[in-house]
């Protein structure tokens, strides 16, 4: 809060500034530049851009730079007054009570995540089968025979031809071929 | 050829498949190594619970991860390079073969001694015979002599075609009006297929090669037969 009476003064003297200084040929950025300015002046506006210091959940920071809750109601600030004295005298709720004030979610909190996974994968295996359905009618109603070489017959009179040749016979093919035995080693 | 669910490199029939044979190993492995690495940090930065938010210089890992890389990649163009200039040398080839592509078919001419050409068609599929293979059979092979360097001119009658045959670790563009030159030995017998390797048109897919290696008195014997032929 001190911060921010600070601002007030500063961007009080830029107004002036501007209204001084600017001629007309800028009047548009003048009154776009004016508003922005305006709306720091009152404090009591919530601007959220990133010149302004604002509250946030993040693993990594525990202390955000400015606490949760901004306007206190009377007996919360009877509360954070208790908190200037002795902790021990704070009783397990009022101690509670102080950290939502200042926080809004508990590290357990922001580690919990959501079952929106769910959702997300049961949505991708609905699409998947979708697709699949679709595909499938496309094999049985729009793709004419395969050629006859797929046949399983003509697969294995291709395959002893490769065999006869000699095809691949270092590592490949003809390697896993036992000649002398006529089987697959 | 390749077999039904093939991954990797047909075996090589020339010595020079060979050796890319070897170099490829070499650089798989250098980058299956550095994907495990790459892949096992990934996982461990996402997987972390700690977090830093103040780390600035790190001047001794960034020299490591600037040398390193510069290091491996040295190992790999040493290699590399190795290869290239061995393609390159000058030999002494036995024979020499020119290979024309043309809209949709290869045409061979043997013109060393004899005049001999001949054109060599894909085998349609319905004209298969039992045992022949879909789109790698043709009507003429181009015979050539086991162990003996080969030197295969490659060019084009028409538009851009290439002269590819994996296992002999060859392949050349077939640009028309340009001579291109290939050469290997086939290092044992057997038949070599390979596929136009060009966008040609239509039939770019149907116009395959099929190189035969042949013992020297075989392939007398057939250059003789085609010669009657013609």
């Amino acid at each position: 809060q001190h911060t921010l009476e600070g601002n007030r003064d500063h961007t009080a003297v830029i107004h002036i500034c501007l209204s001084i200084y600017l001629d007309r040929y800028f009047q548009t950025l003048y009154s776009s530049l004016t508003v922005v300015v305006l709306v720091h002046l009152s404090s009591d506006v919530d601007v959220i851009d990133c010149s302004v210091p604002q509250y946030n959940n993040r693993l990594d920071t525990p202390l955000p730079d400015v606490p949760f809750v901004r306007n206190l109601s009377a007996e919360q600030k009877k509360l954070k007054e208790k908190e200037k004295g002795s902790w021990t005298q704070l009783t397990k709720e009022e101690k509670l009570a102080l950290y939502r004030l200042t926080h809004e979610l508990s590290y357990a909190e922001m580690r919990q995540g959501s079952k929106e996974w769910m959702t997300v994968l049961g949505g991708i295996f609905i699409f998947l089968g979708f697709t699949g359905l679709l595909v499938w009618w496309q094999r049985v109603y729009v793709y004419g025979d395969v050629p006859h070489t797929l046949s399983e017959e003509s697969v294995a009179q291709q395959t002893q031809r490769m065999i006869d040749m000699r095809v691949n016979p270092v590592h490949g093919f003809s390697h896993k071929w036992d000649y002398e035995k006529k089987q697959w080693k | 050829m390749a077999h039904p669910t093939q991954l990797g490199f047909q075996d090589a029939a020339s010595p020079v498949m060979e050796e890319l044979l070897h170099f490829h190993d070499h650089a798989l492995m250098i980058v299956l190594l550095i994907s495990t690495l790459v892949l096992y940090i990934i996982t461990a930065m996402v997987s972390t619970k700690l977090t830093n938010k103040y780390i600035l210089d790190s001047q001794e890992i960034e020299i490591v991860w600037t040398i390193l890389p510069a290091v491996i990649l040295v190992l790999i163009a040493l290699p590399s390079l190795r290869i290239l200039y061995l393609m390159d040398e000058i030999n002494d080839p036995h024979l020499t073969i020119k290979a024309m592509g043309h809209q949709w078919y290869w045409s061979y001419e043997y013109t060393d001694y004899e005049n001999l050409g001949f054109d060599s068609y894909m085998v349609p599929t319905q004209d298969l015979a039992p045992g022949q293979f879909r789109l790698l059979e043709t009507d003429h092979r181009m015979v050539v002599p086991m162990e003996s360097p080969v030197r295969v001119l490659v060019s084009a009658e028409d538009v851009l075609h290439s002269w590819a045959v994996p296992s002999l670790g060859v392949k050349m563009d077939a640009v028309p009006g340009r001579l291109n030159q290939a050469a290997f030995i086939a290092s044992r017998p057997g038949v070599f297929y390979g596929q136009c390797s060009e966008i040609c048109g239509a039939n770019h897919s149907f116009m395959p090669i099929v190189v035969e290696a042949v013992p020297l008195e075989h392939f007398e014997n057939w250059s003789s037969l085609m010669l009657e032929d013609a």
